[in-house]
């Protein structure tokens, strides 16, 4: 047999790109059937519809940019980005606007950069921001946690945006949005005057607990480091806290902000992206916080009642700067500052 | 036990021992051929002693060391020198060097020796016995072991590098198990030349039967431990097991030295006293032949010089079935496509893998930047923004990213999802900084040189400038100065052109009064010879002048003016003698006439030439023209002479 002439590692761990987009994907399933628990099957027929979207318009870029199909393909990584979106899209989001997204995400924030591994934004994120300025409507009809809809009227409003036998109530705002808007009442007075927001709150506790199982899942199996999640949640909790300290009428508390809207998605799904984050550990920790405040800072006094693509979006920005100023201290580097060019 | 300190990183290959720390070590027979590479060490390679067809003795010294950090080389078995020429060398890119061949006779016959007692003797006496006996790091990378026994600063810890994490490797494992005592001794003996520092054994828990032989081996000795440390690759690293036993770390640029620690392998113990107490140099070792294509896999006592193909067989490796051969370890060994390349005395490992042992040739993805690199990188690195900027040649970036702190332990590769040959940009990387930083240090010294040079043309065609100035001012007073003495000094050019014209009419007169032809030509060729000496006179002074200023160039031309004024005199004679015979042939005036023409556009040229050789930038190439010129002149005068003779004997005979 001719001998291989390689270099050295001659050994390599069974560790694979694969097989850490697989492992993410498997980690969504608990907050998946939490949301379709809570908002019905709108979630589940988007996820199908993102996944074939987003396969399809990956094969396309990669074969107009004359690169391999089947390896990028099988890495799982647009897979990855459809999940995403489809989990973070209202259940009652109709074709089009799914398609828009990914549409975005796979050939605009992805391909048009150069690919997996060269984007500098979160490809998913960027769909959803896109969509959320362009179709506010859409974007803002989140489902009703009483909503009955068997699967065949959701596919019905999946693909006409009409639902037939009249139901009422199919959709609402989210709790975010109503406690950002309570109309001169206190949050405590908003809590007792409408049950919609005590239900809402306790389907996207549930929900975001369950994201939470997978997260830790994913933390177990170290597909990613803590860093950025726990860097997030505490820098958000932190400042909920603290404002919630100060005005507890008007600032939700640390818990309704850890617990409503996408915080544990985005904290251990999307925060976690390693292609546009940053890349020490120091700047994980930098990263994570700063998606914290600003999450913060836009759900107080921003224009939109959710803030996580925007927040990350901005931070994805910020990363090369973290990058470069959280190199970390090679062995041999500790203490000798002089020694340092 | 002392206290172990963690080391960032690491991974856990599957470790793949038990295939050949089984059973004990097997001496392998002296094969027929050894050969023996000059340079198996870090350092200068050894100069080779003897001649072809020089018989030697086992243990006689055939090569010796160059330098300080450079190492003997003596013959592992007796036999005959078959050869001495270039083989192909262990070496990554299987390259060739200087070998010595010996062809065993199957004797094993060895040179007088014996061994000597450490207490009895000096430390400079010691130290040149381990020198001599030729001893380098047996860990991999072999450096000469001497060296390092001579530390300029305090010892006070001797770290004993048992860890052996490299995958499939067990040489150090059975070596401890079986000569705990020579080991023992050997540390002994380092310790006496460094002034009893403490020591401490290095070894991985996987080793546990060694662990037990070399903990009872110790009892009653102090000043030696055993620390027993989780296994993690790459923990055998030098650096590595220095923080892990000492918790410090090594600074970047310095050496171990520096911290008062100094490391050693188990088996340089081990060679240490086999030299000391038994005076046999280094020319054997324990190699580790494994892998799925080896039938024997096991530990074998391996003369340096055996080739691996002999190894192999008596290993019984199945090469067929062997798909990469790997000389060290799975991670950081190298691969031989050539298996007739020698055992030499950093070789611990042969691993003689099957197809599916190793990681097939995989196509590597994109870089996720999943940071799973930064995480198990031993030397804190970012490894992946590194692989960033190797691809992208962003040199000074990767060197701002410490690629020099790189110790090509692999765990990155092997930990990478998208299965990046990381190590192998480092390399390439290193390879560019290197060359570049050499290509830079070339540039500077042009750069310096080229400056250099400017500057000095400059300066002389200034220093030029002024002296031609100064030379007009005292031209101009000295002009001044006559004509104030002399004002009513005719104006020599006037007075020139007014004997020429003089001289043409009384030639003209003369010409109607003879109406002679051979008186004309004649009185052509005397000015024609007249002009000539004139010329020559103007191009000596533009030489005087040229020398003056101080041009080295110059006394070339020094030699072609006073050639050419040689020429010129014989020239003059030739004519007094035509002047003494009047009335002669017309074709040979003819010939005269056009030969003294020739030799004035000569010396006009040369002329020029000098004058243009002030330009100093150009004097080369004017030398060359002036010699040209000077050649045609030659030729010309010579013509002439040859005239003249011919003139002179027509003048005898009429």
């Amino acid at each position: 047999m001719a001998l291989l002439n390689l270099s050295s590692p001659h050994h390599h761990s069974l560790n694979r790109t694969s097989r850490v987009m697989m492992w993410v994907l498997l980690a969504t399933v608990p907050g998946l059937l939490a949301q379709s628990y809570w908002f019905g099957y709108g979630t589940l027929i988007n996820l199908i519809w993102a996944c074939v979207l987003a396969v399809g318009f990956e094969a396309l870029v990669l074969w107009l940019r004359k690169r391999p199909i089947k390896p990028y393909i099988c890495d799982g990584s647009a897979l990855v980005t459809a999940f995403l979106l489809a989990l973070a899209l209202p259940p009652f989001s109709p074709w089009w606007l799914t398609l828009v997204a990914v549409l975005f995400a796979i050939v605009f924030a992805k391909h048009l950069y150069g690919g997996l591994g060269n984007n500098p934004f979160n490809p998913a994120m960027v769909g959803y921001a896109l969509c959320l300025i362009a179709f506010p409507v859409s974007m803002t009809q989140w489902a009703s946690t009483d909503t009955t809809l068997n699967l065949a009227q959701q596919w019905q409003w999946f693909w006409s945006e009409t639902v037939s036998g009249g139901i009422d109530g199919y959709t609402q705002a989210t709790p975010l949005d109503l406690m950002r808007h309570p109309k001169g009442l206190t949050l405590g007075e908003l809590a007792a005057t409408n049950p919609l927001l005590g239900l809402g709150l306790s389907a996207s506790a549930w929900i975001n607990a369950a994201y939470l199982v997978g997260g830790l899942g994913l933390l177990a199996l170290r597909i990613f480091t803590w860093h950025a999640p726990v860097a997030m949640l505490v820098s958000l909790g932190l400042c909920a806290g603290l404002f919630h300290m100060g005005e507890p009428d008007l600032y939700p508390s640390a818990s309704q902000h850890l617990l409503s809207g996408a915080t544990m998605l985005a904290a251990f799904f999307i925060v976690t992206d390693p292609v546009t984050s940053a890349t020490s550990r120091k700047g994980k920790l930098i990263f994570g916080a700063g998606v914290g405040l600003l999450v913060f800072i836009i759900r107080s006094y921003g224009a939109y009642p959710d803030a996580f693509a925007f927040a990350i979006l901005l931070m994805n920005l910020a990363a090369p700067l973290i990058d470069t100023y959280t190199q970390p201290k090679a062995y041999g580097h500790q203490g000798n500052e002089k020694n340092e060019r | 036990m002392g206290r172990i300190w963690p080391f960032h990183g690491g991974v856990h290959p599957p470790e793949n021992k038990q295939q050949s720390n089984q059973s004990a070590i097997v001496p392998m027979p002296v094969p027929k051929q050894l050969v023996l590479p000059l340079n198996q060490h870090i350092g200068a390679p050894a100069k080779c002693l003897l001649e072809v067809g020089t018989k030697v003795l086992k243990g006689q010294l055939i090569a010796s060391a160059q330098g300080f950090v450079s190492a003997n080389l003596h013959a592992p078995s007796s036999g005959t020198i078959s050869a001495i020429d270039e083989r192909t060398l262990p070496h990554p890119s299987a390259l060739v060097g200087p070998c010595i061949v010996i062809d065993t006779d199957g004797q094993d016959q060895w040179v007088d020796h014996a061994g000597i007692d450490p207490l009895s003797v000096d430390k400079a006496q010691l130290l040149q016995r381990i020198r001599s006996a030729g001893i380098t790091g047996m860990g991999g990378a072999g450096f000469p072991s001497a060296v390092k026994l001579q530390a300029k600063n305090k010892i006070n810890t001797l770290i004993i590098n048992a860890a052996e994490c490299e995958p499939y490797i067990t040489a150090d494992d059975r070596l401890m198990r079986q000569y705990s005592e020579q080991i023992i001794a050997g540390i002994q003996i380092i310790r006496q030349l460094l002034d009893q520092p403490t020591c401490i054994i290095g070894i991985e828990d996987n080793k546990a039967e060694a662990i037990a032989i070399l903990s009872q081996a110790l009892i009653g000795i102090d000043g030696i431990e055993v620390a027993v440390m989780p296994t993690k690759y790459p923990s055998g690293g030098e650096k590595q097991l220095i923080q892990i036993l000492t918790g410090q770390q090594v600074p970047h640029g310095g050496i171990p030295a520096d911290l008062g620690l100094v490391c050693h392998n188990i088996g340089t113990a081990k060679a240490i006293a086999d030299a000391v107490l038994l005076g046999q140099p280094l020319i054997s070792r324990v190699t580790t032949v494994t892998g799925k294509a080896a039938a024997k896999a096991g530990n074998y006592q391996v003369l340096i010089g055996t080739q691996v193909s002999d190894l192999m067989a008596f290993a019984e490796v199945d090469l067929a079935a062997t798909s990469r051969l790997v000389m060290g370890g799975p991670m950081m060994g190298f691969t031989l496509t050539d298996h007739q390349v020698s055992v030499v005395k950093s070789t611990n490992c042969i691993l003689a893998s099957s197809e599916l042992e190793l990681a097939p040739v995989a196509d590597h993805h994109a870089c996720i930047r999943c940071g799973q690199c930064e995480v198990v990188c031993p030397a804190e690195l970012l490894p992946q923004q590194l692989f960033w900027f190797a691809k992208a040649e962003e040199f000074d970036k990767a060197q701002s990213h410490n690629l020099a702190d790189c110790i090509e332990c692999g765990a990155c590769a092997w930990v990478c999802p998208s299965q990046i040959p990381l190590v192998q940009y480092y390399r390439f990387a290193k390879g560019r900084v290197k060359t570049l930083h050499a290509e830079t240090q070339l540039a500077e010294h042009a750069r310096v040189r080229f400056e250099t040079r400017e500057q000095r043309l400059i300066d002389e065609k200034l220093a030029k400038e002024e002296k031609r100035k100064a030379r007009a001012v005292a031209a101009a007073a000295a002009q001044a100065a006559k004509r104030a003495a002399n004002p009513d000094a005719e104006d020599p050019i006037a007075a020139a052109l007014a004997r020429v014209n003089l001289q043409k009419q009384a030639s003209a007169s003369a010409k109607n009064a003879t109406a002679e032809p051979p008186e004309d030509a004649y009185k052509a060729l005397k000015t024609a010879a007249a002009i000539t000496r004139t010329k020559l006179k103007k191009s000596s002074k533009a030489l005087t002048d040229a020398l003056a200023s101080g041009h080295e160039q110059v006394e070339s031309l020094q030699i072609t003016v006073d050639q050419l004024a040689l020429k010129a005199n014989a020239a003059k004679a030739a004519l007094s003698a035509y002047e003494t015979k009047l009335g002669l042939d017309p074709e040979h005036e003819k010939q005269l006439q056009v030969a003294a023409a020739q030799a004035g556009a000569v010396v006009r040229k040369l002329e020029k030439s000098l004058a243009t050789a002030q330009d100093a930038a150009a004097i080369e190439v004017d030398i060359v023209t002036a010699k040209a010129a000077h050649a045609t002149a030659n030729q010309a005068l010579q013509a002439y002479q040859h005239q003249s003779t011919a003139l002179q004997q027509q003048t005898q005979e009429s």
